[in-house]
């Protein structure tokens, strides 16, 4: 009886306090994300791999000491997308091409899954630039909701409870509509 | 010495009609190549892709790509954005309209693993006007990833090959 009493008590209490939860989660400043920029940002070369954060109304990107920032409001446009690439990539992974009896191409069926972001932006001369990054997945949908807060505009709505959703499903319907 | 003689016939004779096979196509294109259009500034519009749908990052892609080609190896003095208002006083200003008129996805795993299968290619009909939007130049240009690289390197090829087509038609010291 007394046991049956402290685990309710005990699982009223969690579901009292779980909105505390969400609300100290959502008001945690959000961490950069690591992602490699394809193209697109003025001033960086392609694939440079940096952290990618919005604060204070501008999308940074961070590489090494140098910082590009973007102001959300210039965004007219961020879709998320999908992607992949091989597990062993880089210049390790052109040398396994050569690696013998076609093992190379074994390895290749070996992939990581990837986030796309794709934003179209304008600068100061009204000129539309386009910039594409990859990064871990699960982040894009996050970064998307958070330059849109800031003012960004796209034209692919957002899906609500996209948080907890996997990526994929969301850019699926996203890209393939 | 009368062997040699003969010798020295079959390989001339051979020779001739080699030398002329090679040159023939280089004497062709030079007789053909067309007087090139005057323009020293270039505006590069967005892709428009309203029947084929194209995921964004090969449009953005297809555009960044564009614009550094033309950059590199276009010939023109500038190379304008879309909406850049810098462009309304440029003179001899060429607009190039870009609308994809067919996509195929492949997969980089499948040219990896099988070499043969897995392209992926972009067909995009390739519109150049001029500030009043008479038609200078149209093509159809094709963009292939093959063998190596990510599927967006096929935005990289459309783009080399478009550079090369306004760099082959247009000059900014052309009479015309």
């Amino acid at each position: 009886m007394v046991l049956s009493f402290w685990r309710v008590l005990s699982g009223g209490l969690l579901v009292m306090m779980s909105p505390f939860v969400l609300v100290s989660q959502a008001q945690q400043p959000a961490a950069p994300t690591k992602v490699v920029q394809i193209m697109g940002l003025t001033g960086v070369k392609n694939k440079t791999s940096g952290s990618l954060a919005v604060e204070g109304g501008n999308l940074r990107f961070a590489h090494g000491a140098a910082k590009v920032d973007l102001a959300a409001t210039s965004v007219q446009d961020v879709v998320t997308g999908n992607d992949s690439q091989r597990l062993i990539h880089g210049t390790l992974g052109t040398l396994t091409m050569f690696a013998p009896y076609e093992s190379g191409r074994f390895l290749s069926l070996f992939r990581t899954k990837l986030d796309t972001l794709t934003i179209q932006y304008r600068d100061t001369d009204g000129g539309l630039h386009g910039a594409v990054f990859t990064m871990p997945v699960g982040q894009a949908e996050v970064i998307k909701k958070e330059l849109i807060a800031q003012g960004a505009h796209t034209s692919v709505p957002t899906v609500e409870g996209a948080d907890n959703a996997p990526s994929k499903s969301t850019s699926a319907k996203e890209q393939k509509p | 010495m009368k062997s040699l003689k003969i010798m020295f016939g079959r390989v001339s004779a051979w020779a001739l009609p080699v030398a002329m096979l090679f040159a023939a196509p280089a004497l062709r294109a030079q007789e053909k190549q067309p007087a090139k259009i005057k323009a020293s500034s270039i505006k590069v519009t967005m892709i428009e892709s309203d029947e084929i749908k194209l995921p964004a990052e090969f449009q953005v892609s297809l555009y960044e790509d564009l614009i550094q080609q033309l950059q590199k190896k276009g010939g023109f003095q500038h190379v304008y954005r879309d909406g850049d208002h810098n462009a309304a006083d440029a003179a001899d200003l060429v607009i190039l309209t870009s609308t994809v008129r067919g996509f195929k996805e492949g997969s980089e795993r499948v040219r990896q693993v099988t070499t043969v299968a897995g392209a992926t290619s972009i067909s995009v009909h390739c519109a150049f006007t001029n500030k009043d939007g008479k038609l200078l130049l149209e093509r159809d240009i094709r963009g292939n990833v093959r063998f190596f690289g990510g599927n967006l390197r096929a935005t990289y090829d459309f783009a080399k090959k478009t550079a090369q087509v306004a760099h082959e038609n247009f000059s900014p010291n052309a009479g015309t």
